[in-house]
Formats: C-alpha cells, sequence, structure tokens
C-alpha cells in the first residue's frame, strides 16, 4: 500500500514494517520459550527444589498470571476470532460482487498482523512466568505434552506464513484465479489457526479433567492426555465464541469510528460496519448456549463434583452474574437491531413499534427468570419467614428448568428480531409467500409453546430425565426453528421486491454506545468464564492428580474476582484500541488528503458525541 | 473497612469517573473511555453485592492418636471430616433439602451397616442399583459418587472410619467404629482387616 500524507504515513509505514519485526520477534522468544521448557525437563533435580517462585511485592504470582494469562487468551481469541469474519466477509465480497465487503475483510486482515505479533507477545510472557512461578508443575507438563509443543511450533510457522502470503498478497490476487487461490489462502490461514486454538485447549483441559496413562510411548502419552473428556467441548465452545469476539469487536470499533466520523461517507461506512459486525456477533451468539450446556454435561459426566462445585457449590453465584451480562448482551443486540429497523428503513417504526415492545417485554421478564438465584440472600429473620433460604414464590424460578426455558425464549426471540431486521423494507412477491410464512409463524409459535410446556413438565420429573431428554429437546426445538427459517426466508427473499431501502449512516449515537457495549459484555463473559474453568479446579493445578500446595491454593470470592475481571477487560479494551489505532494510521494519512467534499456541518459534529439532539432525531 | 467495603467505594469511584468523563468531556474516544468505565465499575458493584465465598482447600485434620480416647472422639472428627475436606456436604444433606441433588443420608448409619458404608465409600460401582422408574426391565442406576479414598478428595483409612462413625452417631446408632482401628503414624501396619469389602451381586 502507498503512503499518504507526509509524517503520518512515514509512522504508519515504520510501524507495519516494525510490526513484521515485532511479530517475528516474538515468535521467536516464544518459540525459544518451548526448548527452555523442555530443558526444564532436564533440570529437573534442580527445580524439584523449588515447587513455586514470588513476586508478592508486585501482587503475587498468582495475579500475574491472571492478567497476563488473561489478555493472552482475549488476544488469541480476537486473533483466531478475526481471520474466520474476515474470510467470511471475502466470500460475500467475492460472490456478491459488493467490493466494500472486501474492502472490510482486507480492514480487519490488517490488524491482525499487529495484533498477533501481541498476542504471540503476550504469549512468550506468560510462558516465561510460567516456568518461572510453577517450575514443577510446568516440568510434569512439558513431560506429558512435549510432543504437542512441538505440533505447536510448527503450527505457528505455517500460520505466519499464511497470513504473510494472505495479507500481503491481497491486492496482488484480486483477479480471476488468483481470488480463489487467495481465499484457500484464507482458509488455510483459519485451518491452522483451529489447529492453534485446540492444542493450547488440550492443555488447559487436561488440568480440568486428566487422562494420565503410565505406560506406552511419550507420542501415545501425549494422546492420551490430548483427547480427554472436555478437549472437544471446549474447542466448540471457544471456536463460537471467538467468531462472537470477533463480530462484536469489528461492531464496537465501527461504533466508535462512527461516534467520531466526519463525513457522510464515514458515517455510512461505520454504520454498515457496524450492522455486519453485530449481525456476525449475534450469528455466533445464537449456538454458544447449546456448546455451554455440552460442556457443562461432559464436566458433570467426567466428575459430578466439579459440576456441582459450578453449578451449585460457591460458583453457583456466578451464573447469577453470568445471567446479567448475557442478558445485557441479548438487550444490546436486539436493541441494535431495533434501532436498525427504526432509524435505516422509512417507515418501519409504526409497522414494527408492537412487535418490538412485545420482544422486549418477553426479554426482560425471560432475563428476570434468569437472574432469579436459587438460594436467596436472606437475614436468618426473613430466612425464617421465608421458611428456608428459597422464596416461595420466586424460588420456583430458581431452578434450572425455568432458566433453561427462558434462555431457549431469548434466544428465539433474538432470532426473530434478526429476521424482522431481514425482511423490513421489502416485500415478497413469491406465489407461495403467504403459505411460507404461514409455516414460519407457525413453527416459531409452536416451538415457543413446547419449549414452555417441557419447561414446565420438568419439575415434575426426574433430573435425569430434564437433563437427559427435556433440556436436549428444548435446544433441539430451537436449533430446528433457526434451521428452518432462515433458509425459507433467504427464498423467500431471493425474488422480494425492495420497497423501501435501507438508508446507512443516520443511527443515533446510541447506537455506537450500544455496539461498545456489547463487546465490552462478550469480554466480560469471556474472563467471567475464565475464572469459572480455573476455580472449578479448586485447590488442584491439575485436578485429582496434582495438588496447589502453594500460598495462593484458593478461589478468590467473586468481587474480589470481578475487579481483576473489569480490569482486565479495560486492559484488553485500551490494548485492542492501540492496535486498531496504530493499524489506522495509514488511512487517516490518507484521508486528510481527501478533499472536503461530503465533510458534515460543523455544528453536527458534536451530536455524534451525544451534545446534539439534532442528528439524533433523523 | 473491609476488603468488600473499600473495593465497593473503588467501584463507586470508578463509576463517579465515567460519569464525570461523559458529562464535562466532548472527546469522543474518551467519552467511550467513560462509559466504558462506568459499565465496568457496575459490573464490579454487582459481583461485589452477592454472597462472597473464596473457595479455601480443605483442612488437614490432624490424628493425634493420643488424643483420641472414645468412638465420640472418632464421630466428632468424622463430623469435621464430612463438612469440609470429604466434601460429602456438598452433594448430600442430612435430613430434607431442596439444594441436595444425592441421597439424604439422614438416618443411614441406622440403614447401612459399616461395611456397607465403607464399601459405599470406597468402591461406589460394586452394589449397582436399579432404576424402575419407566416401564420394562429395570436399568442399570450406577452411583456417581465418587471413590472418596481416591484423589480429588483422597480420604485416608483413619478420616473414612471416623465419617462412619459421625454417620452411625449422627443416626442415633451406637458407634461400631473402635479408636483401636485407628491407624498408627506412619510406619506401623493399618488395621483394616475388619473392613474387607463385601463386593454384592447385581
Amino acid at each position: 500500500m502507498k503512503n499518504h500524507g507526509g509524517h503520518p504515513g512515514l509512522i504508519a509505514s515504520l510501524f507495519r514494517e516494525q510490526g513484521s519485526l515485532i511479530a517475528g520477534l516474538s515468535l521467536l522468544i516464544a518459540l525459544l520459550g518451548f526448548p527452555l521448557a523442555g530443558l526444564a525437563q532436564d533440570a529437573a533435580s534442580a527445580s524439584a527444589a523449588v515447587a513455586y517462585r514470588d513476586i508478592p511485592q508486585v501482587g503475587g504470582s498468582r495475579n500475574i498470571i491472571w492478567v497476563v494469562a488473561q489478555q493472552h487468551l482475549l488476544l488469541a481469541g480476537f486473533v483466531l476470532g478475526v481471520p474466520i469474519f474476515a474470510w467470511v466477509c471475502e466470500i460475500v465480497g467475492w460472490k456478491s460482487g459488493e467490493k466494500r465487503y472486501d474492502k472490510l475483510a482486507k480492514e480487519f486482515t490488517k490488524l491482525l498482523t499487529s495484533a498477533y505479533a501481541t498476542t504471540a507477545l503476550f504469549g512468550g510472557i506468560l510462558l516465561f512466568l510460567l516456568i518461572g512461578f510453577y517450575p514443577k508443575l510446568m516440568t510434569y507438563l512439558t513431560d506429558i505434552f512435549f510432543p504437542s509443543f512441538v505440533v505447536y511450533c510448527a503450527l505457528f510457522l505455517l500460520e505466519t506464513v499464511t497470513l504473510y502470503l494472505y495479507w500481503y498478497g491481497w491486492e496482488a490476487m484480486q483477479g480471476g484465479g488468483m481470488k480463489v487461490l487467495h481465499l484457500f489462502l484464507g482458509f488455510l490461514l483459519n485451518v491452522f489457526a483451529f489447529f492453534i486454538m485446540i492444542v493450547p485447549n488440550s492443555w488447559a483441559t487436561f488440568q480440568a479433567s486428566p487422562v494420565v496413562i503410565a505406560e506406552g510411548s511419550a507420542l501415545a502419552r501425549a494422546w492420551a492426555a490430548t483427547w480427554n473428556p472436555t478437549w472437544w467441548p471446549v474447542n466448540i465452545h471457544r471456536l463460537i465464541a471467538n467468531v462472537v469476539l470477533g463480530g462484536f469487536i469489528c461492531g464496537a470499533y465501527a461504533g466508535i469510528r462512527y461516534l467520531s466520523a466526519t463525513t457522510a461517507e464515514e458515517r455510512d461506512h461505520y454504520d454498515w460496519m457496524g450492522y455486519v459486525g453485530n449481525f456476525i456477533g449475534v450469528f455466533g451468539m445464537l449456538p454458544l448456549p447449546f456448546a455451554g450446556y455440552w460442556l457443562m454435561r461432559e464436566i458433570y459426566q467426567y466428575n459430578q463434583q466439579m459440576g456441582i462445585t459450578l453449578m451449585g457449590g460457591f460458583l453457583s453465584w456466578l451464573f447469577i452474574l453470568q445471567a446479567v451480562l448475557i442478558g445485557a448482551l441479548f438487550l444490546g443486540a436486539n436493541y441494535y437491531f431495533w434501532l436498525g429497523i427504526t432509524h435505516r428503513i422509512e417507515g418501519a417504526e409504526a409497522k414494527y413499534r408492537k412487535p418490538i415492545m412485545a420482544m422486549l417485554v418477553i426479554l426482560l421478564l425471560c432475563l428476570g427468570v434468569w437472574m432469579t438465584p436459587h438460594s436467596l440472600v436472606a437475614s436468618l429473620e426473613e430466612a425464617r419467614k421465608m421458611g428456608g433460604t428459597h422464596h416461595p414464590l420466586l424460588g420456583v424460578f430458581g431452578v434450572m428448568s425455568a432458566k433453561m426455558t427462558v434462555v431457549n425464549l431469548m434466544i428465539l426471540v433474538t432470532f426473530m428480531s434478526f429476521v424482522i431486521y431481514w425482511r423490513a423494507g421489502k416485500e415478497e412477491t413469491a406465489t407461495w409467500a403467504k403459505v411460507a410464512k404461514a409455516v414460519m409463524g407457525g413453527v416459531l409459535g409452536l416451538a415457543a409453546i413446547v419449549v414452555i410446556i417441557l419447561g414446565v413438565w420438568g419439575y415434575f420429573v426426574p433430573a435425569i430425565v430434564r437433563i437427559n431428554y427435556f433440556s436436549v429437546a428444548q435446544v433441539l426445538i430451537v436449533l430446528f426453528v433457526m434451521l428452518t427459517i432462515t433458509p425459507l426466508t433467504a427464498l423467500l427473499l431471493r425474488s422480494a421486491k425492495t420497497t423501501t431501502e435501507m438508508v446507512w449512516g443516520r443511527m443515533p449515537p446510541r447506537a455506537g454506545y450500544a455496539l461498545v457495549m456489547n463487546a465490552v459484555m462478550v469480554i466480560l463473559l469471556m474472563t467471567l468464564m475464565g475464572y469459572a474453568r480455573s476455580s472449578s479446579r479448586v485447590h488442584w493445578h491439575v485436578y485429582g492428580v496434582m495438588r496447589d500446595s502453594s500460598q495462593y491454593a484458593y478461589s478468590p470470592a467473586l468481587g474480589y474476582a470481578a475487579v481483576f475481571m473489569s480490569l482486565n477487560t479495560f486492559v484488553f479494551c485500551l490494548l485492542v484500541s492501540f492496535i486498531f489505532w496504530v493499524a489506522t494510521m495509514g488511512d487517516k494519512g490518507k484521508s486528510a488528503e481527501v478533499s472536503g467534499k461530503g465533510k458534515m456541518p460543523a455544528g453536527a459534529v458534536p451530536a455524534m458525541a451525544g451534545g446534539s439532539q439534532k442528528l439524533d432525531g433523523k | 473497612m473491609s476488603e468488600v467495603v473499600l473495593l465497593q467505594v473503588i467501584g463507586l469511584c470508578v463509576v463517579g469517573l465515567g460519569v464525570v468523563i461523559l458529562l464535562f468531556i466532548q472527546a469522543r474516544f474518551l467519552r467511550v473511555v467513560g462509559f466504558v468505565i462506568i459499565v465496568l465499575g457496575i459490573f464490579a458493584l454487582i459481583a461485589l453485592g452477592v454472597p462472597q465465598m473464596a473457595s479455601l482447600p480443605p483442612a488437614e485434620e490432624k490424628f493425634d492418636v493420643a488424643s483420641i480416647k472414645t468412638a465420640t472422639d472418632m464421630a466428632a472428627i468424622g463430623q469435621k471430616i464430612f463438612f469440609s475436606k470429604g466434601q460429602c456436604a456438598l452433594c448430600h444433606s442430612i435430613g430434607p433439602s431442596e439444594s441436595a441433588r444425592c441421597p439424604d443420608l439422614k438416618g443411614i448409619g441406622a440403614k447401612l451397616t459399616r461395611e456397607f458404608i465403607y464399601e459405599s465409600l470406597t468402591q461406589p460401582q460394586a452394589y449397582i442399583y436399579l432404576d424402575f422408574r419407566h416401564e420394562g426391565p429395570p436399568k442399570e442406576y450406577p452411583a456417581k459418587m465418587p471413590q472418596i479414598n481416591k484423589n480429588p478428595i483422597g480420604l485416608s483409612n483413619n478420616e473414612i472410619l471416623s465419617v462412619i462413625a459421625f454417620l452411625q452417631q449422627m443416626s442415633g446408632e451406637p458407634i461400631t467404629v473402635s479408636p483401636s482401628e485407628i491407624t498408627q503414624p506412619a510406619g506401623q501396619p493399618q488395621k483394616v482387616a475388619a473392613l474387607i469389602p463385601i463386593v454384592h451381586g447385581q
């Protein structure tokens, strides 16, 4: 890419070059770290004397690891989620011929080089700290997983080469067969990224659900440890979560750029980008609870105690916080859809006001049920009056049957928001349109009724029946609705007539803030569930195999942990902002040269900062 | 000032800072930062408002053989283990409970022999129950109970005997475990001959 604009362009160019250099150096550091881990094995006799090291002056080893590991994991989620996002956008652009999708894909791939370097940097720091703080544990893990360390290094090399080809070859591979080759590179990038994700997942899941075999070759032992009971549930859960993270971060970026936009062209572009980001985030979010449900089932199957520690033990209140965060995310994502319907499509507000109100009421009711705790925080006197810690009326909503039901209903409502948005401003012309709409309405209504019936029935059957049959049936029903209505709507809209064009760039500032909030909610959720996963091991480094005998062999209470989660989220947001800022420096230099054409009136600018209502009313 | 109160004050200050930024600063990026810290501060305050429970590693019960004179002494230790290291109360209750996920253990010491309790703790699958809650022939209904003498709980033989003593005592039964069965300090053989598990048929 050619630089414009003198100084900023030069800085951008330097950063780009240094970005590659930093990426290379960081990778080198990370890769060198693994042989060091191997050497640690040879020095077992020396490290056996030191099980733990600590730096209490700067918060203690556990807290330092907490922050660094969380940053690495969030960055890794971003770096693995963005290529999926970019590749899908590139395919859409290629198939539809709409250049803006290709531009969007390129814009996000540009972030990857600097984000990749930062991720590797944190990975390297994390590795050194782990070797330093937990020599005994790392020796043990190295002994088991050394073959997979080698595989991990090889994958990193392949991913790096592919990323460079994908990014630097973007312009050169635009025409004909070369574009197909570029898309194939994007596919390869995602394949390597997937394996880069699942290899370390095996180390982390091994700690929670270890499979240790004494006999066999090093490879056989590593393979047995890798294929542990929670490995695949976590792989799938993280894969989907990374797509969600990538989508919502793209949305947040677009939201901030939209708020700062100074030209109508910028407003159009970032409004559209926010829509795409939110769409992909929601698209990933809908199946995510199912993956989470599968993971919890596997945990219960592996060790009931661990399951109960999570869901019914000291971590039970964590799931109320999870409900708050996911509920806010559902509300935020739906709110953004509704704003889109009412602001981007002329005349849609009057048509959809009632359905939107109905969906809002359902969402709030469902959220209320989901947030109802199983046991209430009550004084002794209050508990006596209630006849226990369970409220006589609200206690009914505190159990799993109610929660599973409302989660499924919230997914259905969100899916409906998406379908309404999709169909708004279009008139179906197919002869079978009426039948199709009746079928879709019937499927949706029937599904909601069956989900509720199963939820109520769930109170009267043994837990094992509810968990194994009713909950699974609810999940399958909702999946069926999505898999039926999505293709049917797509078919229906193929021949539809557009009655009202969607107008971009007219969203109020609160839409930008909604996008930012969605991203913050997803990041907080990842930090929260990271704490849950780690705490479920209680006082074990490797559950039931290697006990944590350090002074930090306890899980802190939720309040203290939440402060760390907030801190980690804030630091990650700053890091991502920095990455975006660095990566888009060159663009700003370019846009400074562009003429003032399309620039908004000076008085309108503060509106995006929330100062004027003039544009909000549009 | 407790740690929770201190963190709540910090959380309120963070939210306040966010509000000040939104009220007085026009720079767009800083306004977004202000909004984000309000959201994060509110989240932390909500988390600080729920019951604060830390998960501490289980305390090791010291077996001072010389201090254990009677079976009641053993039952007292067993009670502590039941609610701490043994993690029994995580799943079981003593008396009806809405939150208990596994069988109520009230009176269990009167229903089962000490040998059967010992076997249930150390070999939970030795006796497979049958599930009749459906039509047709009953299905096997294996217990989800972990082997209590293995990790991650890993109770010692002395600790298991103490838990049995507690279960018998709280069921109003005479304690059949004797202090003489307590294993002597390391190096001396364990006296577990009286507790050979009985494997039941289905």
